[in-house]
């Protein structure tokens, strides 16, 4: 499985892709939501993004709602990861168009629970 | 008690507290940094001077504000390679990066507290402590020790009346 990873930190970046290649899936990264979507335009379309909320130039909530806004990347599994916590930033989010929200700090045994919630766990991979 | 603190104490307190910025900053530990030594809160401040690194976000909205982290300088390059899990040299940029990534986890988590938070800002990291106006107030502050050295986790809010809305 394939996955990107869109955050404007290296280090968070290098977390999250870290804990999802060890679950089995490649990875790619994107700094911001404009970088996110050229990495989708290049293909092959992932199965899952993990989308950070701030970003500079695009921010994570636009490019959820760009991507669910093109029929091509409907198979995409859209994920916020975020430290916006608040109770209307996750319905924003889910209203936008993702599917599931996980609140920085996470530990890599919450963020497999989702993955699992979502039927997103590679084979072999333990939740 | 230093004269800071009592200061604190006499003030209004509201939304934010010494407390909930606690829980916040040992949920990330326990997230990101519990395969390292214990962060080990104290009850005294222990300025941090000379050398600084901080890192800060800004919350805005009704009640704006801001959220910092301060290390001495030495302390930010073993912080980045606990939170990157990495043993190698690091880059500056991933040294700034994880620090701004720290002030942001927690900056996040307290706007979460703050009733009609706007926005948050992105991470800035300075080798100096973001100036306050003479208004704004010290909501609450977090001083740990780990490995050896002091960290400083602080949140202001703006002042302009009683309440701290500015």
């Amino acid at each position: 499985m394939r996955a990107l990873v869109v955050d404007d930190s290296r280090a968070m970046r290098k977390i999250i892709a870290g804990a999802l290649r060890k679950l089995g899936y490649e990875t790619v990264e994107a700094a911001d939501g404009a970088e996110a979507l050229k990495v989708l335009e290049a293909g092959p379309l992932p199965d899952l993004a993990t989308v950070d909320w701030n970003m500079p130039v695009m921010d994570g909530l636009t490019f959820v709602t760009q991507v669910r806004a093109n029929r091509e990347y409907r198979a995409l599994t859209l994920m916020m990861v975020t430290t916006e916590a608040e109770h209307g930033q996750i319905v924003r989010a889910l209203a936008a168009g993702a599917h599931e929200y996980l609140i920085k700090p996470f530990t890599v045994e919450s963020l497999e629970e989702k993955l699992s919630l979502l039927g997103l766990l590679p084979e072999g991979a333990q939740a | 008690m230093t004269e800071l603190v009592e200061e604190f104490y006499d003030e209004p307190t509201d939304y934010v507290e010494d407390e909930a910025l606690g829980q916040i900053v040992e949920a990330m530990w326990a997230s990101y940094f519990a395969h390292t030594e214990f962060l080990l809160p104290s009850y005294e401040q222990h300025d941090i001077e000379g050398d600084i690194l901080a890192a800060s976000v800004t919350i805005s909205g009704a009640k704006p504000g801001i959220v910092t982290v301060s290390v001495e300088r030495p302390l930010a390059v073993p912080l980045a390679a606990a939170l990157l899990q990495e043993d190698g040299e690091l880059e500056d940029e991933d040294v700034y990066d994880s620090l701004g990534e720290v002030a942001n986890i927690v900056g996040g988590n307290i706007k979460a507290l703050v009733p009609d938070a706007g926005s948050l800002g992105l991470p800035v990291v300075s080798t100096a402590k973001p100036l306050h106006g003479a208004s704004d107030r010290l909501a609450a502050r977090l001083d740990a020790n780990w490995q050896g050295q002091w960290l400083t986790f602080e949140v202001w809010l703006a002042g302009g009346s009683e309440n701290g809305q500015g």
